[in-house]
């Protein structure tokens, strides 16, 4: 009698305790995974520069974790990712593997890679997660975080895909390839710019030209090649240094953060803007930021298309919360919800095909907001992600080059 | 009769500069979409302050927190302050220079110096992300400027009184409440209005050891300003800046020339 | 807290904060940039941070950046704010509000000054607009580059806008405690207003307004938050420089942060040496201890 009272004693008060320890939950099931997760909070930081997003993740998620799961969700909101690797490494060299501040990133990129090579992040659990099963792994640009594969160290949140947008009552007919963007920039001097590199966007705009002076991506795909490399960061430099003069304050100096570009954008400083998530340009429209006769588009020589992630540190204390996290961003339900055009209009990163019925039927019904291009017809001109070596590379050559 | 209206114009003029930079804020904080060139904002709206006050924005709490750790700093370098005050204003003694040198140094030395080895030094502590340990951090250049305001204050008070006390049979911890208390208060005043004052606006330190958990306004404010809302931002500024207003509407009457004279060594 | 206590313990307190705070900082700071980082592997001390960081130009460009800005903030602030404590001494219709607005300004945090005068003088901002209106400009690009500039005139402007408010009211104090009998005096024996300011007037003042400066100079110079919010992305003021040199995700630049932490620090002491002889008068007052 005694001995089933310590027992249960024991495990209701391991219920509460930190679930610190990843191996052993790896080896639970997932009901009992969800039973160590009960009373937890999790720490999830994440780019907090769309009150949007942080009211979805912060009420809507929040709301439900608290409901049925009795989990407490702690939004962090930081301005780069790079914030959080940081956190999470200096808490390494420092000694610090279970008490963590940080339970869950949202992360993709450069920075899932330095978490990954620095065996930063939990790895090995994401069969356990059941709404893994909606994900097509078999898909490489779900496989692979920019060329780097996932192995089970993060699960997809969203698909996002390169677009740009101008206000159509000032510019009629925009370029609508790398080419004759290059061009309009010379002819229409002081209203163009991009924000400097290491900007997560500012990058994937040098990105563009980068793949346009190499002649395509194909020739670009695979582990990083010095010699290539070269080759098209030569010329890069060479067509950046020559539109630099035509560019806003003549380049003499750029927008620090997208956010600043953003502004510029809204202000007529400049007549383009562009991001990686298009459902933002609708965001700014309801919000009043810009003009209502804002369009956006994608390039024909294609524009570039990624998947962000969610990502468990090695030394979160509560990674069994952080797995039902993670379980509910996976689901149906909240990947139709984020899709609407008034609570995000981020696209999903699961297989549709695998949701429920009800789920699929959701996202056939959805209208998107007039100033934000589909994300099917980006599809049509997609291009891949490299490798983070090349990526660290042109951001390193970019402000050598041009960012001095 | 022309330098009096001079002195008015240049008054005129002053007050306008000193009121400008909040004007916008204000007016950004009621205006739905206020592009370039509008002079006004083409929609009105209180959205942005509805947000703002929500509990989604975060800034309410965020309030909270930083009149806590405003508060909480602003208590311990007055027990701390008062007495390292009441040392170098009524004390001769070797090394005093040495002392007020160390004493001085944070509010002078930039952050940035500091904030690096703090970090790593918290980080080891466990310190890190929580609000004692940015409680702590804001000490560090907050107590400068209540050392200094309390050894101006003693450094101008007589001990007469307190002896005489004494002598009349008072414990110290009469001697205190009734005889020196009440002579330092308006010092004490001034000088817990200039240590909150810096800490409610601290940033760097704040940002370092907080490690994103500690979300003080100024944080905050920053944040919303550096993502394009700035609706939002007109609205929590002026959150911001108001409990500074209220604090130096209690303190106004403790308020003297002599105790403003923050650099102690200046004359009076 | 009566009055035989020996000053040591008065200060105890004090000192072991800022001794195991302040001081435990700026050592661990200096270890750092000598590139003594066991995690990394590197044991032996050198200079290598240093070397690396005094012949990069982005650096020096920063330093020159740096001082720039705080050179000229404090000196046209220090300017401004005898203007305006002699102009405050008089009475004149408003007096009484202009001196509660000045008081005002010093509970305004820095960063809501700065994104207010961004909105206020930024190429968008209501000064363009006006001008704008006023048919002076076509487009925000014609309106002087106030923001986001090479000589961070935002920024200093700024600066100035925070700091004349806090000079004033110190210089005021002052001259409210030395009163206005020598004025009085030297303009009974003929002097104009003007010889009276130059040589009675500000002569007395000065160890104030150094002073009042010497603070104004240090953190016009380390501030980080504003000239991140308000200035060009190159050069960067020196406090931003250092702050992301320390988070980048590359540990071997940590040394480098450091190192210009450091060097940002012994501008700072110089600063504090030129303070501590201005206020010397403090030091030499009190009865001697025990």
């Amino acid at each position: 009698m005694l001995r089933t009272l310590a027992a249960l004693l024991l495990m209701s008060t391991s219920a509460l305790a930190d679930t610190a320890d990843g191996e052993a939950l790896k080896a639970m099931t997932w009901d009992q995974v969800v039973q160590e997760a009960r009373g937890g909070t999790v720490n999830w930081f994440m780019w907090g520069g769309a009150d949007t997003i942080n009211r979805y993740v912060s009420d809507h998620l929040g709301a439900i974790l608290k409901r049925d799961y009795d989990i407490t969700l702690n939004r962090v909101g930081v301005a780069d990712a790079v914030e959080v690797v940081n956190i999470v490494l200096t808490e390494k060299e420092a000694g610090i593997v279970d008490t963590g501040a940080v339970d869950l990133i949202w992360i993709n990129g450069e920075n899932f890679r330095s978490m990954k090579q620095g065996e930063l992040a939990f790895c090995g659990y994401t069969d356990l997660l059941p709404n893994n099963a909606l994900v097509n792994w078999d898909n490489p640009a779900i496989a692979n975080d920019f060329g780097v594969p996932v192995d089970g160290c993060e699960v997809p949140w969203n698909t996002v895909q390169f677009a740009f947008a101008h206000d159509s009552a000032v510019v009629a007919d925009p370029p609508r390839d790398m080419a004759a963007l290059l061009e309009w920039i010379k002819a229409n001097p002081g209203r163009f710019t991009y924000p400097a590199p290491p900007d997560f966007t500012g990058s994937v705009f040098v990105r563009h030209v980068f793949y346009h002076a190499a002649g395509g991506a194909d020739a670009l795909l695979g582990p990083f090649d010095q010699a290539k490399f070269d080759e098209a960061a030569t010329k890069t430099w060479a067509i950046l240094n020559e539109i630099e003069p035509f560019l806003w304050r003549e380049g003499q100096t750029y927008p620090n953060t997208i956010a600043q570009l953003n502004e510029l954008f809204a202000n007529g400083e400049v007549d383009f803007t562009f991001n990686y998530d298009p459902s933002q340009f609708g965001l700014a429209v309801q919000a009043g930021t810009y003009p209502a006769s804002t369009r956006s588009y994608g390039l024909t020589d294609g524009t570039i298309g990624n998947t962000n992630y969610t990502l468990i540190p090695f030394n979160s204390p509560n990674k069994a919360a952080a797995m039902v996290v993670q379980n509910l961003l996976l689901s149906g339900e909240e990947q139709l919800e984020k899709a609407k055009p008034e609570v995000w209009g981020a696209s999903p990163a699961i297989d549709i095909t695998r949701s429920p019925a009800e789920v699929q039927a959701g996202f056939a019904a959805i209208k998107g907001h007039p100033s934000v291009v589909s994300a099917d017809e980006l599809a049509k001109a997609a291009l891949p992600e490299l490798q983070a070596d090349w990526l660290t590379a042109i951001e390193a050559g970019w402000q050598a080059q041009i960012g001095n | 009769m022309r330098g009096s209206a001079l002195r008015t114009l240049a008054g005129l003029a002053l007050a306008m500069w000193l009121i400008l930079p909040l004007l916008p804020l204000a007016i950004w904080s009621v205006a739905h979409g206020w592009r370039f060139p509008a002079i006004w904002p083409a929609e009105w709206s209180l959205k942005a302050w509805a947000f703002a006050l929500s509990p989604a924005s975060g800034v309410l709490q965020s309030l909270g927190t930083t009149t806590l750790v405003a508060a909480a700093t602003t208590v311990l370098a007055a027990l701390v302050g008062v007495p390292a005050g009441r040392a170098l204003g009524l004390y001769r003694f070797r090394g005093k220079g040495l002392v007020l040198l160390l004493l001085v140094a944070p509010a002078i030395l930039p952050g940035i110096a500091v904030a690096l080895g703090l970090h790593g030094i918290f980080l080891r502590l466990g310190l890190t992300g929580t609000i004692p340990g940015v409680v702590l951090a804001h000490l560090i250049p907050v107590l400068p400027y209540m050392t200094l305001v309390m050894a101006a204050v003693f450094a101008g008070f007589d001990t007469d009184a307190e002896d005489q006390a004494r002598s009349l049979g008072a414990r110290p911890m009469q001697v205190f409440a009734h005889v020196t208390l009440p002579a330092i208060l308006p010092g004490l005043l001034t000088g817990a209005l200039f240590a909150f004052l810096v800490s409610w606006s601290q940033y760097l330190l704040t940002l370092s050891i907080g490690g994103g958990k500690v979300q003080t306004l100024p944080l905050v404010l920053f944040s919303f300003a550096t993502s394009g809302r700035n609706d939002v931002t007109g609205a929590v500024a002026m959150i911001y800046i108001l409990p500074g207003l209220v604090a130096l509407a209690l303190t106004a009457r403790h308020l003297t020339g002599r105790n403003l004279a923050l650099g102690a060594g200046v004359p009076g | 807290m009566t009055g035989r206590a020996h000053p040591l313990w008065l200060l105890a307190p004090a000192l072991l904060l800022l001794g195991g705070l302040f001081l435990a900082a700026l050592g661990l700071t200096l270890i750092r940039s000598f590139r003594y980082m066991p995690v990394l592997g590197l044991t032996d001390p050198d200079l290598a941070a240093y070397a690396s960081v005094l012949t990069s130009p982005g650096f020096l460009s920063s330093l020159c950046l740096s001082l720039w800005i705080a050179l000229a903030s404090t000196v046209i602030s220090a300017a401004l704010a005898l203007g305006t404590a002699m102009l405050l001494r008089q009475t004149f219709p408003g007096r009484r509000l202009i001196g509660f607005l000045v008081q005002m300004n010093l509970t305004v945090p820095h960063v809501v000054g700065a994104v207010g005068m961004l909105y206020l003088v930024s190429q968008s901002g209501f000064f363009a607009r006006l001008a704008y209106t006023a048919g002076l400009i076509d487009a925000p690009g014609q309106f002087p580059a106030l923001t986001h500039d090479p000589f961070a005139i935002g920024v200093i402007l700024l600066y100035v806008w925070k700091e004349v408010p806090f000079i004033t009211l110190i210089l005021l104090a002052n001259l409210q405690s030395i009163g206005a009998d020598h004025e009085a005096t030297a303009r009974s024996l003929g002097a104009s207003r003007w010889q009276a300011f130059r040589h009675v007037c500000l002569p007395m003042l000065r160890p104030g307004l150094l002073a009042s400066s010497a603070l104004v100079f240090a953190f016009a110079f380390g501030a980080y938050e504003i000239p991140l919010l308000m200035g060009a992305s190159s050069p960067r003021a020196l406090p931003v420089l250092a702050w992301q040199s320390y988070t980048n995700v590359d540990l071997a630049t940590r040394p480098e942060a450091a190192a210009m932490a450091v060097i940002i620090a012994i501008i700072g002491l110089a600063l504090l040496l030129v303070y501590a002889r201005l206020t010397r008068p403090l030091a030499n007052r009190g009865r001697d201890a025990g």
